[in-house]
């Protein structure tokens, strides 16, 4: 479902609510990004898929500023991220909420107050109103009656689920999920698939996912963008990624063991190797 | 060679950059408490969890030393015919040297690698991460106020050191081995100097606290995210700031005292 159309008369780049060009980034000798240039519109699910180690979960923490990138731009809602500076960089990030792998819940804090840490921390609403806004949020990822629990009470689900409760508890206009599906057991993953549509659509959020979690990702996003070597290699809607040509988009997708991804490391002849 | 060369370069550049990084972590650190009364909360939080829970060991420790060195100094001083100034030895080797010196040692390894471990495991759970991703400043949320309290904590946790030290000497020297009461007090009194002693004390602590806290959040901050990286960072801190406490107090009784 689609809920924000395209606006009329706007700057044809501010369709793209997140917008990458020529992002190289390098950890030591390695290129992870190599003149990657992505659009990701506004109000819709966009899924940025591609095999372990490709560098997705790096591009989530260069979208949220974490991390700086070698060179190019990443326009967020046509401002650069790159060229803030550390209290607009603070600033920006109100309007931006990251659910990480781990839920990364504060572990001395219950549910209860790890829902309303960025509420505590960033407005002077009076206590009951903050209850009332944590009980709303927790509702929403069906944990209300977990409020009083502490985070290593929590199964994996139910952490992902505060998580994101805490994560929307400041309306935020973005939301990035770090592999949302990775080690869930099916009824976990069928509720944050339900959920992360639910959200996008009634908030009229903008998400993205990164997760090789073909299946759920391509069931739930509108966009999906894949990267290997460094780069783009498909982008368009989950119809027009199944229908792709691409050697590689059609391995990645059909989760197939060898192919342009090679199944075996770089190495010297096996037989030589045996020989010794 | 070259390699040899190359190695010792590179670790060179690598402290280099690392210190240049605690130089500038201190600075947003030192300067981020927040002046509210959230940020005073969080201080006195954490003023409880560093200080008033490490004065149980601080407490048993300076007993036991006070005693000691009572014992010790009588022993000595008994071959003289000068055991009536055990209490000026005990008073005068705390307040000067064992309070401030032994108080941040102990600071280091109960306190300091607590505060590693605790930091460098909330960076490896991404709580830090994703406290920046909710535009809350770590260093000003988490950081500022544990380094704070190590810097409080430190100077009057080496006070009750001291008077627990000299509480301990006397239980030695006057009520064990029978040196008179009168002497002991009237002795340390007119020995004792409040600027000279006392306060340059005072001073040892204040430097110690911030250079143990300072390397005890930094490792934990710096540290790399996983349990071997946590470890690592944990030793480090105790090592550091050991060697920190015993270098910076040779060069501080130099100044004060040489």
């Amino acid at each position: 479902m689609i809920i924000f159309g395209k606006p009329i008369g706007r700057d044809k780049h501010l369709d793209s609510y997140i917008k990458i060009t020529g992002l190289h980034f390098a950890r030591g000798h390695r290129a992870i990004f190599n003149g990657a240039n992505l659009n990701i519109p506004r109000g819709k699910v966009t899924a940025i898929m591609g095999p372990s180690g490709i560098g997705k979960t790096t591009l989530l923490r260069l979208i949220g500023g974490q991390i700086k990138p070698d060179s190019g731009e990443i326009l967020l809602d046509g401002k650069d991220v790159t060229k803030f500076k550390r209290k607009a960089l603070f600033e920006a990030r109100k309007k931006m909420g990251m659910l990480f792998q781990s839920g990364a819940l504060f572990s001395d804090l219950s549910v209860y107050e790890n829902v309303a840490f960025p509420l505590r921390a960033h407005t002077k609403l009076p206590e009951d109103m903050i209850r009332d806004i944590v009980l709303m949020k927790l509702h929403a990822v069906g944990l209300r009656g977990a409020r009083a629990l502490m985070p290593s009470e929590l199964s994996g689900g139910m952490t992902r689920r505060v998580a994101l409760a805490r994560t929307i508890a400041l309306d935020p206009e973005l939301i990035l999920y770090d592999e949302p599906f990775a080690g869930q057991d099916p009824i976990a993953m069928g509720v944050l698939v339900q959920l992360i549509r639910l959200l996008n659509d009634a908030l009229g959020l903008t998400s993205v996912l990164v997760s090789h979690d073909i299946t759920e990702s391509l069931s739930i996003c509108d966009h999906a963008i894949i990267i290997a070597d460094g780069k783009v290699i498909g982008d368009g809607s989950p119809a027009e990624l199944r229908r792709s040509e691409s050697p590689l988009v059609r391995q990645f997708l059909n989760g197939l063991p060898d192919g342009p991804v090679p199944f075996h490391f770089p190495a010297n002849d096996y037989q030589s190797d045996l020989l010794g | 060679m070259i390699d040899f060369i190359i190695k010792i370069g590179r670790s060179g550049l690598d402290y280099s950059a690392a210190f240049g990084r605690s130089g500038l972590f201190f600075l947003h650190s030192f300067f981020g408490l927040a002046l509210s009364l959230k940020g005073l909360k969080l201080l006195i939080h954490q003023l409880y969890k560093v200080g008033v829970l490490s004065l149980v060991i601080i407490v048993v420790s300076g007993l036991f030393i006070g005693m000691v060195l009572a014992l010790q100094g009588y022993s000595i001083l008994v071959d003289y015919g000068s055991e009536q100034a055990v209490g000026q030895m005990v008073a005068l080797t705390l307040v000067r040297e064992l309070g401030p010196v032994v108080t941040a040692l102990l600071f280091a390894g109960r306190a300091g690698s607590a505060l590693t471990a605790e930091i460098g495991l909330m960076k490896a759970t991404e709580q830090l991460s994703s406290m920046e991703m909710m535009g809350v400043d770590p260093l000003r949320r988490v950081i500022a106020p544990r380094l704070w309290a190590g810097f409080i904590s430190m100077p009057l946790l080496a006070l009750v050191f001291s008077a627990v030290g000299v509480f301990g000497g006397l239980l030695v020297g006057v009520d064990w081995l029978g040196v008179y009461e009168g002497s002991f007090w009237s002795n340390m009194q007119s020995s004792v100097d409040f600027k000279e002693d006392v306060v340059n004390g005072i001073i040892k602590s204040v430097v110690f606290g911030v250079v143990c806290s300072w390397i005890a959040v930094f490792q934990g901050y710096d540290s790399e995210p996983t349990s071997e990286g946590i470890s690592i960072a944990t030793t480090k801190t105790v090592v550091y700031s050991s060697l920190s406490i015993l270098g910076l107090d040779f060069l501080l009784t130099a100044v004060m005292f040489g």
